[in-house]
């Protein structure tokens, strides 16, 4: 990394004591943070660690509750992502802030003063068909954003900041949707930026991707800054424990002992997406007893389908699924879940839990109908009680009280009470899907240690994940879905990021990579 | 670059809280109204006390009262158990209606001898079933086709209407007096279905709505098919997943809701009006219930308390007539009522507080290395 | 015969459809922000009575156009406070609305020493031409036989077309109705969009009930407007939230609103209250078959509207 000379130029942005909170609970507090100019500045830490608050105040969506902000050595006070965006400020959120049903010109054009009062289609189309091929970022201006891959929606997001002619550009985790190939290309494109004297805020909790891409980095932990470095200078191994606060070894599986019979068998399976497409496209897996599979893919290539298609949320119109021998293809919900399948969906709130019914409610949401939560057509609300103390007892959920609904608690506390409910009732197949995204470090770890403990009980475990660290720490045996297809099969001991990067952006593994 | 207040979501709103947002916004109203009889030349003074007066002043008032809360009582259950679940039905007026028309069509057609019991029992669930299946016009499409219910159930309103009117005013159906020469009238039906009366106008029709109140209260909080209930009117998504079969659900819960409002209208045919008279039953009763339900914060058993002062402002419209001041008057308040509510709403699912300072000390290893 | 028949029915469809057109579009900007307006009912009525009110005291029916104008708009900051300020439930505020305005309306119309109620209006809106190019066989009464509030609809319909579809302010609106937080985040203002376009939504509802009580039945009662207003909410729907398609849906619902003159000049015996449904019957069969399935997306409402939004979410 060339050495940048130590710039007399004021920062491009500079933090000084900013604190953020929300509902009582600090995101940032005391932080004082400087983006030099033309620099790739990462910002590191844990899921929670205040990344994107931080990066949100900067960019105008959040106003800080105290501080100050300076651009260029001046104070400025944005009031709105308005202000911010005029002042040359441009942030690619995690959860892309395109509008689905209009098209990319459209999209560039929103919100954009350059653009005149009369709306010209074609004069539009020319200019974001010009820009992106001036940052080799070529995209269709007449599509409509839902019509297009997540890739391709992360680089019309980039254009749009790039068409305000953005000094400063902040991304925020954009490797999560993006292969390692595409996030190679997303780096090349970061440091050409950074080339041009724009300055760049990188949002990560992966070390490897700070490590290559960055010039500084500053470290982030439960809301406060806690470290400080050029990036060529920092070690990974003080970068990290900077990060999580002590040397934390996240649990991950010990060789397994005894694998038992197959109890899911899912063959040929063909599940339709919501656009009427074939998301899962006649795939098969096998999953035994007392094994864990993972399954990585790049997020949409048909995982929520198959879930879904298996545990009879969505419908299935080829192949079949198979429980210990019983056929139980396109069976209705209730039914999978008496034979003993338990599923821990994606979205937690909103599906896996109801957000507005209380804790000891959300515990009891598939067993309510069993003694002793029901007697006959009427509830006894004392089970519901003593089941749901045992319960948060035993799984160490926190911040429960009597009738407050659950979608207050934190992400990682909403998981725990998820993974009670689905590991202690009657079942012989669990399915998890990114059962830790999102969760802090202490959350993850139990949330892991609890899937291992589900294969160590003989329960066949099926894990679809998109984060490789985790499926490779949990994992048998690694499968890639792609295009609704299994492309590759590996035991754990074969698999390493890079063969399920190639797989997982679609090259088969007999092509030269 | 300081904040002042910061607006969040609450976890859990007092009791109290949500028993002041009601009464409040019945007292801000009150205001809202003086105002605009103060600025007609009116007395607000005068008004408001000649409808205490005419509600609750004298037996004869009371009941009348009662007699108005009655249907709303049922109203306001059928919009509250439809809209808990996000079911929009503001059909109400339409199910009531056709409930009218079902029970007086049964009552002109039964025997005359048939006991009483009986009677009463087959005119009254014919009110039900009534409302029922002119909700299922809406609720049926909603369910299998997506059709949005508030377009729906608000033009069967008006259909529901010109048929009743049709029936009565505009043909000679069965519904029709034959005997009635000098203007159209509703045909009345058999004595023996008549619900009997037992304090000036007010009859048995109260209990059976004070009843149907406390089983909803009942079947949602205490029964396993309430939790069901209660979980798809949280969350579509999460019931699907806990095996509950949705689309039953919300038709289930569309169809009572019908049901109760269908039953509002037999009350009213076999109770004080003893046939269906189009004009008796083209009140807005419907509406009025919405109002109910939502200030009564779709609680079925404080319905019946906000249907009693509904009751009791409905009731006093006529009677300010009779001092110069329009009814209308009445329909100003209910209005500013419900808008306040609505807006207090907001003071119970949200509250205001100063930022403070973070109190926690870094943790002990921060570093900060030169850069 | 049958010709004189038709245009009867043209000029009386434009006749009753024009109200009804006004409050139609107004309705579309305030869906097309994302807010749903259910006191549309309401405003035309504080609309009628206050343009009533005006031109009765003044003289002057341009003056009760503005008054007409200003009623709806007031009444509709009400809502726009309780769904973008507060983010309380707009189905609930409109009704709200719409009793508030129906109250308010035949208050006004009855209230004081002199009520205005049963007195005909001191101006009414009549043709601009009665002669000269309105004299044309067909054309002349079709494009140049109406009075002036009939011209306005048309200028009011194109411009919003215009408006929404081919200009940047336009883009703006349609965005905050799909997905307010993109658009907050590409820099717009959600709220103040929301609230202007609530506002012009009134405003519009308010003219639309001053044509009744100024053009179509000029004298005041407690409700020159019947149903309009709710029936505006619906040809919302059935014109896919747009203005062009909202002028026509309207015209079809004026022709049919008289099919019972109609038919009686045709000596058709149809009783007349089964007529008077037949308008919402062909709604409610049109909603069906419009909206079901695949076709919502392409003719579909704006994705977030009804839905409140709140800028700083967790």
């Amino acid at each position: 990394m060339p050495d940048r000379p130590k710039s007399v130029a004021p920062p491009a942005v500079e933090l000084r004591d900013m604190d953020k909170s929300f509902y009582g609970v600090f995101a940032n507090a005391d932080v004082n943070f400087s983006l030099a100019r033309g620099e790739v500045h990462a910002l590191l830490g844990e899921n929670g660690a205040g990344k994107s608050t931080l990066c949100s105040v900067i960019a105008g969506l959040y106003r800080p509750d105290s501080g100050e902000m300076l651009m260029d050595g001046e104070p400025v006070a944005f009031k709105s992502p308005k202000d911010a965006l005029a002042a040359g400020v441009g942030m690619v959120y995690q959860h892309f802030r395109l509008v689905a049903n209009l098209t990319v010109a459209e999209n560039l054009a929103l919100g954009n003063p350059e653009v005149g009062l009369r709306l010209s289609q074609s004069e539009l189309e020319a200019e974001a068909r010009e820009l992106g091929e001036r940052y080799d970022f070529p995209v269709d201006p007449t599509a409509r954003i839902w019509q297009l891959s997540v890739g391709q929606q992360q680089r019309v997001e980039i254009l749009k900041m790039l068409y305000r002619d953005a000094r400063i550009l902040i991304l925020d985790e954009p490797t999560a949707v993006l292969t390692p190939q595409e996030g190679q290309a997303l780096f090349r494109a970061m440091r050409t930026l950074a080339e041009e004297g724009r300055s760049l805020i990188f949002v990560s909790h992966k070390l490897h991707e700070v490590k290559q891409v960055s010039d500084r980095v500053t470290v982030l932990r439960e809301g406060r800054v806690v470290g400080e470095a050029n990036t060529a200078d920092a070690e990974p191994r003080d970068l990290a424990r900077m990060m999580v606060g002590k040397d934390l070894e996240l649990p991950t599986r010990a060789p397994n002992e005894s694998i038992g019979e197959p109890v899911l068998a899912v063959k040929d399976l063909v599940v339709v997406d919501d656009r009427g497409l074939d998301a899962v496209d006649g795939l098969s897996i096998t999953v035994n007893a007392g094994e864990v599979v993972g399954i990585a893919g790049v997020s949409g290539n048909g995982q929520r389908e198959l879930a879904q298609g298996i545990v009879g949320l969505m419908k299935v119109t080829g192949g079949s699924v198979n429980l210990s021998g019983k056929d139980i293809t396109g069976t209705s919900v209730l039914r999978t879940i008496r034979a003993g399948i338990a599923y821990v969906p994606q979205s937690r709130l909103g599906m896996g839990l109801a957000p507005g019914l209380d804790t000891d409610d959300n515990l009891a949401l598939k067993q309510f109908r069993e003694a002793p939560y029901s007697n006959g057509p009427m509830l006894s609300p004392k089970a519901f009680k003593t089941k749901g103390a045992e319960l948060i007892e035993e799984f160490d959920v926190r911040g429960v009280r009597p009738g407050l609904p659950i979608r207050l608690l934190s992400g990682g506390n909403l998981q725990k009470a998820l993974i009670a409910r689905e590991v202690t009732q009657d079942h012989c197949v669990l399915i998890a899907r990114s059962p830790t995204r999102g969760l802090d470090v202490g959350a993850t770890a139990t949330v892991r240690e609890e899937i291992l403990a589900e294969r160590d009980r003989g329960i066949a475990v099926l894990l679809i994940s998109e984060d490789l660290d985790e499926l490779l720490a949990l994992s048998d045996r690694l499968l890639v879905i792609y295009e609704g297809k299994i492309v590759g099969q590996m035991p754990a001991s074969e698999a390493t990021p890079e063969r399920l990067g190639l797989l997982m952006s679609g090259h088969s593994e007999e092509q030269p990579a | 670059m300081t904040r002042r207040l910061i607006v969040e979501p609450r976890g859990l709103a007092p009791w109290w809280l949500k028993l002041l947002i009601p009464i409040g916004s019945v007292f801000a109203a009150m205001v809202v109204g003086a105002f605009f009889l103060a600025i007609t030349g009116n007395d607000w003074v005068e008004v408001y006390q000649k409808m205490a007066d005419a509600a609750f002043g004298s037996g004869r008032g009371f009941a009348e009262t009662l007699v108005s809360a009655t249907p709303l009582i049922l109203t306001g259950v059928a919009a509250a158990i439809a809209f808990k679940m996000l079911v929009w039905n503001i059909g109400g007026e339409g199910q009531l209606i056709f409930g009218a028309i079902t029970a007086a069509g049964v009552g002109i057609w039964l025997s005359g001898s048939t006991p009483p019991f009986i009677a009463i029992t087959a005119v009254v669930l014919a009110g039900a079933v009534g409302g029922a299946f002119w909700a299922s016009l809406s609720a049926v499409p909603k369910v299998y086709l997506g059709t949005n219910e508030i377009i729906t159930t608000l033009m069967l309103n008006f259909i529901a209407l010109n048929f009743m009117n049709y029936l009565v005013l505009g043909s000679f159906s069965p519904w029709r007096d034959p005997e009635a020469t000098q203007f159209p009238q509703g045909r009345p039906i058999i004595e023996n279905a008549r619900i009997p009366e037992f304090f000036h106008r007010l009859d048995w029709g109260l209990f059976i709505a004070i009843g149907v109140a406390i089983i909803a209260w009942f079947v949602i909080t205490k029964t396993r098919s309430g939790f069901e209930y209660r979980i798809v009117g949280d969350s579509f998504d999460a019931a699907r997943y806990a095996g509950i079969k949705v689309p039953k659900k919300v038709l289930g819960t569309f169809l009572a809701s019908g049901a109760a409002a269908g039953l509002a209208g037999s009350i009213l045919v076999a109770g004080i009006l003893g046939k269906m008279d189009p004009r008796s039953l083209d009140l807005g009763l419907g509406f009025t219930g919405i109002i109910v339900a939502a200030l009564a914060r779709l609680n079925p058993i404080a319905i019946i308390p906000v249907a009693i002062l509904m009751g009791a402002l409905n009731n006093a419209g006529p009677a300010l007539q009779s001092i110069g001041v329009p009814s209308a008057t009445v329909r100003i308040l209910q209005g500013a009522i419900l808008l306040f509510a609505v807006g207090g709403e907001f003071l119970i699912l949200n509250r205001i507080r100063r930022p403070e300072r973070p109190t926690e000390e870094a943790p002990a290893d921060a570093e900060v290395s030169a850069a | 015969m049958n010709e004189s028949v038709l245009m009867l029915t043209v000029m009386a469809a434009i006749g009753l459809g024009t109200g009804i057109v006004f409050a139609t579009v107004g309705e579309i900007l305030a869906e097309r922000a994302g807010v749903l307006n259910l006191g549309v009912q309401g405003m035309m009525l504080v609309g009628a009575v206050m343009g009533f009110w005006a031109t009765f005291e003044t003289g002057n029916l341009w003056l009760g156009v503005l008054a007409a104008l200003i009623a709806g708009a007031a009444l509709s900051v009400i809502h726009a406070f309780n769904s973008v300020t507060l983010g309380v439930s707009q189905i609930v505020s409109g009704l709200a609305l719409t009793i508030f305005g129906t109250g308010l309306a035949a208050f006004v119309g009855r209230a004081g020493a002199n009520p205005l109620i049963g007195e005909p209006s001191r101006a009414e809106f009549t043709p601009i031409l009665t002669d000269g190019l309105a004299d044309l066989p067909i054309v002349g009464p079709l494009i140049f036989g109406h009075d002036a509030l009939v011209y306005l609809s048309w200028i009011v319909v194109a411009t919003t077309s215009y408006y929404l579809f081919r200009t940047r302010p336009g883009l703006t609106v349609r965005a905050v109705g799909e997905d307010p937080a993109s658009a907050e985040a590409a820099g717009v203002n959600v709220s103040t969009v929301r609230y202007l376009h609530v506002m012009a939504g009134g405003a519009l509802a308010g003219l639309g009930g001053a044509y009744f009580s100024l053009a179509l039945v000029p004298s005041w009662q407690d409700n020159p407007i019947g149903p309009a207003g709710w029936i505006a909410i619906a040809l919302v729907i059935l014109a896919s939230w747009r203005p062009w398609r909202a002028l026509w849906v309207a015209y079809l619902f004026g022709a049919a609103g008289r099919l019972n003159f109609t038919f009686q000049t045709l000596e058709i015996n149809v009783p007349a209250n089964l007529l008077a449904m037949l308008p919402f019957v062909l709604a409610i069969i049109a909603m069906i078959v419009l909206t079901s399935g695949k076709r919502a997306r392409l003719l579909g409402a704006p994705a977030a509207l009804g839905i409140p939004y709140f800028r700083e979410e967790r």
